[in-house]
């Protein structure tokens, strides 16, 4: 379980994020939407021990982050950040290795070795795996990276943007294996979105941010109305259902 | 696949280390009189300090670089170009201006080197962390920074020469300004110590450096305890520079030439084998360097010259060549 309560964060004395709660629900899909500057990459960056917070507790299965080994945690919580430049010559199977990292401390045993060939497998990567991730696509990298997440086999998966600098069909495609984490392999998985549609069409929950604060938060049919996403993005909004999915529409 | 790879570095690494000892042997036996005894070991007595030094400073200088590049994240800047090394300089200076020429601490070289060590480790920590949380580890930031930086720490460790005592100076002339003509061989044992320790004592945080080589996030997110092998690291890249820098005095470009043809050439993420690569392209330039300046140059054009020249048009072509500076 991760809960999270009365989080503040301050930038320069500036509150990017102000008393923040709310309880990831388990086994689904929650996406964080909003504006930029809403505070939603902030609160994934604390829940994920990546950004330090000035007040508040993030609790994960009743234990404050604070008091995890970073090793234990590691093996609990997966983050995958927008920035990944990597300057080495890094090839996708040794970059999956590198997942089994918190178990193995770079000694890896055959199970490691099965647990990576397995997730190279499970995001189709066997045909690439001895290329260099700085000469792949971006979609191709994502999905690497992604991969590396699959082996370290965690409970909770946090993305931010996943999407980000992917075209429409790297983009829906990534959103589709974002709900197979946690559909095919049972995962709790968190993430932030610019999308609202990717937002309402895969996942579970939506918790919306608006000026550090969270101003709804729900399952999907809840939260996209018009009333509500006006609110939030103060621009004119029609939702459309389609395939039994809220979606919006904006200009 | 993977332990191909391993395995092809690996035969590079045998092929570089032969080389190194192909020019360790010329350094060592070319021109020497096998035939008389005595002149045999007095040219020994000569070579051998010398080597030993080029072979230390060859692994502090790869070791410091690499762990350097990997703690901030870029290929192109190395710890003397932030002005480790005039920092080092400048703290020699400072112990002999504060405590005169005549201290202990100027005339036992062990005892200065110690002292050195200390002081070094503590401000160079200190400046250097302070820098990299200032400028949030942007690159160009910490390089246009160390710049000023190396230019400062000169200009305050020229302004104490000049205003000390002729006779001080002099003394401290012969430590401070050691160069691979003149190397400080008194303090090999220390520095053998010095690394030993190092490579001991970090050892934990030095098998981390290939997942900090993912970047702080990745480094977070698989369970490194970031910022504390971060300032340990850095500890280790001040001790190495130090060290370096006491033996054979400032060379910039050194470090980046070595890592940077160790990348080059054996294409890996994991810091065993680029730092033993480095460590031997390093030997094996200096070793070789120093062969050529004494049988061909007759001492005419120092080494150092060589570097500073091939170093900083290596330095350009990296700047134009790499995209992502």
């Amino acid at each position: 379980m991760m809960n999270v309560k009365n989080l503040i964060k301050k930038y320069d004395g500036k509150t990017v994020v102000d008393s923040v709660s709310f309880d990831i629900p388990k086994g689904k899909v929650t996406s964080l939407i909003g504006p930029n500057g809403a505070g939603k990459s902030t609160v994934m960056g604390v829940i994920s021990r990546l950004i330090s917070r000035d007040g508040g507790e993030v609790t994960f299965q009743d234990q404050d982050i604070s008091r995890w080994k970073s090793k234990e945690l590691a093996k609990r919580l997966a983050i995958l950040t927008q920035t990944n430049n990597i300057q080495m010559k890094l090839t996708v199977r040794e970059l999956v290795t590198f997942g089994r990292f918190p178990y193995s401390g770079g000694r890896n045993t055959k199970e490691d070795e099965e647990i990576i060939d397995q997730a190279l497998a499970y995001m189709e990567l066997e045909d690439i795996q001895d290329q260099f991730i700085d000469e792949l696509s971006g979609g191709q990298r994502q999905r690497a990276y992604i991969a590396m997440v699959i082996a370290q086999d965690t409970e909770y998966v946090l993305l931010d943007e996943p999407t980000n600098n992917l075209d429409i069909y790297h983009a829906s495609n990534m959103m589709k294996i974002v709900r197979r984490l946690c559909d095919e392999l049972g995962k709790t998985v968190i993430l932030v979105l610019h999308e609202i549609n990717y937002a309402a069409f895969y996942s579970d929950y939506i918790c919306a941010f608006k000026d550090g604060k969270i101003c709804k938060f729900g399952t999907v049919e809840e939260v996209m109305t018009k009333e509500n996403l006006s609110e939030i993005y103060k621009v004119d909004f029609e939702i459309m259902e389609i395939e039994g999915r809220p979606l919006s529409i904006y200009y | 696949m993977n332990h191909a790879a391993v395995r092809a570095n690996q035969r590079k690494l045998v092929i570089l280390a032969v080389i190194v000892l192909l020019c360790a042997a010329g350094f060592m036996f070319y021109a020497v009189n096998f035939g008389n005894p005595k002149l045999f070991r007095y040219a020994m007595k000569l070579r051998t300090p010398k080597l030993v030094v080029m072979l230390i400073t060859a692994f502090a200088i790869a070791g410091a670089s690499l762990v350097f590049q990997t703690i901030i994240n870029n290929v192109i800047v190395t710890p003397c170009l932030l002005g480790m090394n005039a920092l080092y300089s400048l703290i020699h200076t400072a112990v002999v201006f504060v405590a005169g020429s005549t201290s202990l601490l100027a005339t036992n070289s062990n005892l200065a080197f110690a002292v050195d060590l200390v002081l070094m480790a503590i401000v160079a920590t200190i400046v250097y962390s302070f820098l990299f949380e200032k400028t949030h580890h942007n690159v160009l930031y910490i390089l246009l920074i160390g710049t000023v930086l190396t230019s400062f720490f000169s200009s305050i460790q020229t302004t104490m020469t000049r205003i000390m005592d002729p006779n001080e100076y002099d003394s401290l002339l012969e430590t401070l300004v050691a160069s691979f003509e003149n190397v400080n061989a008194e303090v090999i044992v220390a520095s053998l110590v010095v690394l030993a320790a190092v490579i001991f004592f970090l050892r934990k945080d030095l098998a981390l450096l290939d997942v900090i080589s993912l970047g702080k996030d990745q480094a977070i997110n698989l369970g490194v305890d970031y910022d504390r092998c971060i300032r340990r690291l850095l500890l280790s890249v001040t001790l190495c520079i130090a060290v370096a820098t006491a033996m054979v005095g400032p060379i910039s470009f050194l470090g980046l030439i070595m890592a940077n043809l160790s990348r080059q050439f054996l294409r890996t993420y994991r810091h065993s084998q680029l730092i033993l690569g480095s460590t031997l392209f390093g030997m094996a330039i200096l070793i070789g360097g120093e062969l050529i300046v004494e049988r061909i140059y007759h001492y005419a054009v120092p080494i150092s010259v060589f570097i500073g020249v091939f170093g900083g048009l290596y330095f350009l072509y990296l700047l134009l060549t790499n995209k992502r500076v």
